[in-house]
């Protein structure tokens, strides 16, 4: 407090008075600090234990023949899957998929190990539950996998059992295999790409609605105003006096959080790491002005903060984390394009996960910076409006 | 203060109060509108990739050519080598690319195996999926047509032949949403989570701001002061729920019949299940008011918890893959349950005997977060040496 009273007016003076705000408001350094720390916590020990797996299926195994029993062992054997249980019917094992006991049913029909050495082509089939979307691709990945294996076992033996040599008898069962690599993520950890996403997605949020509860305070009245413009010793010096404070902080932020994951939970840094801090600067900065903009623009205070959480809230979605932009309607395109979280979001996965060369990384970055400007011109502009608007009033 | 007055108190001011209002009524609005909007392409189509030829003949441009009619993928470049290629991916022009080698015509024609190779970008799980599902099929589809000229090349039978290629044919059936549509999967459990979200904030509002009515006389006698406490929670609970009838039947039945979403259950399953969940969320929402005590700060967390929240309801992420504490953790959210339970019923057409648990769960949360309410209000009604006054 002493401090201030020495010092002239101008940017250091609301710097260090907003520093100590955040010390004097509990409820401000917990929105900003100890609530995004809490919840990436929180996120990484969901996503921590890795993808899901030995998901319980049930078998209805109407042959009961060597071969229905190959082909449950080799289905049990995936990762994916495990065949915990029995049934007598279908409809028992429907009704223990609609209560989520089991994940799918696999059906050998009657006579499976007859009919295929017979020519007549049997069907094994595979129930599963697509609305429950994660978990019915895991299960039926594990039969997909298993089931053409066991028949490729099959296939092999009809061609040796007329002679061919097995080598032979490998290749001709697969004319045209197709080798598929995983370009980045090639252990198609997707536990990384999600930890890498989420990230920016939370901290969105927090920035925007949190600065413009904070800007909120001190635009809310016309006095407040003239308060923080005269301590600034002008409009831009008090507005970046008022800012930085936060920038710190929310970087500090990132850079602990970042820190963890790749520190600890061993996510892959493949790009520069000077380049993913400059987008992160950038990124935080286009969030503080965008959360300063709706304070100066809406008042009360809790209208800034409620258009901010609509706008930012849901914006994981748009920023094709769950579902891909590119499958995206128009609007939901648009939308993902001008939130600053997007273009973070690609900036993030081109230096971690992808390594993408710097030629072809500079794209969201040029944009990151693009935004800065336009919503530092757009909040100066907002300013100079304000004052004028004052400067009417009391002549 | 009878129950009555609490209702029509509590019920009044979800109007009066602006940011109330805003956020119970006018965001179910945007949000009903805004929120499925990323989802309702359904599915990814046409996920662009390049083809690399090398053997430019007949054959590879065939297989191109088939790799292209999928609907999952569509060849947006033909490029000359890999490493060009990846410079595409990079870009994020491409997400993979499908290597035809060169002598993958002679080697298909002398019987040999001829390999191709996709490389893939695997940062996006679905898109990773659509790519190598596609490739792999007409890889196959074309292989087997190869295997059965060559076999009834050598003689054999037709049918045989058929039975060669493809003894035991593997038949994956989707039951319910047999799209694998996005947006059905997605929408009925965000509808859930965004009622939920909206629904507490309210709460937690109302609960902070100014203008409750509270009792002018102080009472001393323990049980008068217990009688109101329970009266005035189950006042405003019952306040909450008349305001969310109509804005839960819209986003439970109304909503995912806009949107297309397939409905296996009836209306009154689904509204029966709504009760103890509304209810559960209600009575979380008072408590909620008496920790946070601020109304911005209810605003400022519920506003970064959704997304979290979002991850432990166990449908973007299983259930079984969390850390058992995370688990339990889940289940003190009334979504958790209710998102299980609204789903089966909704859409696997399950009954309320096949959610017994979830129902009865709900209903144990409710239960639980009303007493604690009922408590935090009992001890605010300690009597005062100053006596309160509106």
């Amino acid at each position: 407090m002493q401090r201030r009273e020495h010092q002239p007016p101008g940017f250091s003076l609301v710097f260090w008075r907003e520093l100590a705000w955040l010390r004097r408001r509990p409820l401000l350094l917990a929105l900003t600090a100890v609530l995004p720390i809490g919840l990436m916590l929180l996120l990484t020990a969901i996503l921590s234990a890795g993808l899901a797996t030995q998901l319980p299926i049930a078998v209805l195994d109407l042959d009961g023949s060597e071969l229905s029993r190959a082909v449950i062992r080799a289905v049990d054997a995936t990762p994916d899957d495990a065949a915990v249980l029995h049934v007598a019917e279908l409809s028992e094992g429907r009704h223990l998929i609609v209560s989520r006991k089991i994940r799918g049913l696999l059906m050998l029909p009657r006579n499976l190990e007859r009919d295929v050495f017979a020519g007549r082509r049997p069907e094994v089939v595979f129930f599963y539950n697509t609305q429950t979307f994660t978990v019915g691709n895991l299960v039926l990945r594990g039969a997909n996998a298993a089931i053409p294996s066991v028949a490729a076992g099959i296939r092999i033996s009809l061609r040796t059992d007329e002679g061919i040599p097995v080598e032979e008898a490998k290749a001709e069962i697969t004319p045209i295999p197709v080798q598929t690599h995983a370009l980045f993520n090639s252990t198609l950890n997707y536990v990384h790409f999600l930890l890498t996403a989420l990230l920016p997605a939370v901290l969105q949020t927090v920035v925007v609605t949190t600065m413009a509860y904070a800007v909120g305070l001190d635009v809310e009245t016309r006095h407040r105003f003239a308060v923080l413009r005269r301590l600034g010793g002008g409009l831009l010096p008090a507005m970046f006096g008022k800012m930085l404070p936060y920038t710190i902080l929310f970087l500090s932020i990132l850079g602990i959080a970042d820190f963890v994951l790749f520190k600890y939970l061993e996510l892959p840094l493949r790009g520069e790491p000077e380049l993913l801090v400059l987008a992160g600067f950038l990124f935080v900065l286009s969030c503080q002005f965008i959360g300063a903009l709706l304070a100066m623009l809406l008042r009360p205070v809790a209208v800034a903060v409620s258009i901010a959480t609509v706008l930012t809230a849901p914006a994981f979605g748009f920023m094709g984390i769950g579902f891909p932009r590119l499958g995206m309607n128009e609007f939901a395109y648009g939308y993902g394009e001008i939130l600053p979280g997007t273009w973070y979001l690609m900036a993030r996965v081109d230096q971690t996960i992808r390594g993408a060369p710097i030629d072809l990384s500079w794209k969201p970055i040029l944009v990151l910076t693009g935004f800065v400007v336009v919503l530092i011109g757009l909040t100066a502009a907002r300013i100079l409006s304000m004052r004028r608007a004052a400067e009417e009033r009391t002549s | 203060m009878t129950m009555l007055a609490v209702f029509r108190n509590e019920f009044g001011r979800v109007f009066a109060l602006r940011p109330v209002l805003s956020v119970m009524v006018v965001a179910a609005v945007i949000y009903a509108l805004f929120y499925p909007q990323p989802y309702l392409n359904e599915a990814l189509r046409k996920v662009p990739i390049a083809v690399v030829d090398q053997d430019r003949t007949q054959m590879s441009r065939d297989l191109a050519r088939l790799v292209d009619a999928t609907p999952d993928i569509a060849v947006a470049q033909v490029l000359p080598d890999v490493p060009t290629a990846e410079r595409q991916v990079y870009a994020r022009a491409i997400f993979g690319i499908l290597l035809i080698p060169q002598h993958f015509e002679r080697d298909l024609l002398h019987g040999r195996a001829s390999p191709i190779a996709l490389y893939a970008d695997a940062s996006y799980f679905l898109m990773y999926n659509r790519m190598s599902g596609a490739v792999s099929a007409v890889s196959r589809t074309v292989g087997t047509n190869v295997e059965i000229t060559r076999l009834i090349g050598l003689g054999v039978d037709p049918p045989v032949a058929a039975a060669a290629t493809d003894p035991m044919p593997f038949i994956p059936v989707p039951l319910f949403n047999p799209q694998g549509g996005y947006a059905t999967y997605i929408l009925p459990a965000a509808f859930v989570l965004l009622l939920q979200q909206m629904l507490l904030i309210g709460v937690g509002l109302l609960g902070t701001l100014p203008g409750e009515e509270v009792s002018r006389r102080t009472r001393h006698r323990l049980s008068d002061r217990l009688y109101e406490s329970i009266s005035t929670v189950a006042g405003k609970l019952l306040a909450y729920l008349a305001v969310e009838a109509p804005i839960v039947t819209v986003y439970l039945i109304g909503l995912p019949y806009l949107y297309g979403i397939p409905r296996l259950g009836s209306a009154a399953t689904i509204l029966a299940f709504a009760l103890p969940f509304a209810l559960a969320v209600a009575a979380l929402g008072l408590v909620v008011a008496a920790v946070l005590r601020n109304p911005l700060a209810v605003q400022l967390v519920f506003a970064a918890v959704g997304l979290p929240f979002f991850f432990l309801a166990g449908f973007a992420w299983p259930t079984e893959a969390m850390p058992l504490a995370v688990q339990w953790l889940a289940k003190l959210l009334p979504s958790t349950l209710a998102i299980d339970g609204l789903v089966d019923v909704a859409q696997l057409g399950a009954s309320l005997s096949d959610v017994r648990s979830e129902f009865l769960g709900l209903w144990l949360l409710a239960a639980a977060y009303a007493a604690i309410a009922v408590v935090v209000e009992f001890a605010r009604r300690r009597p005062a040496p100053i006596p309160v006054s509106v």
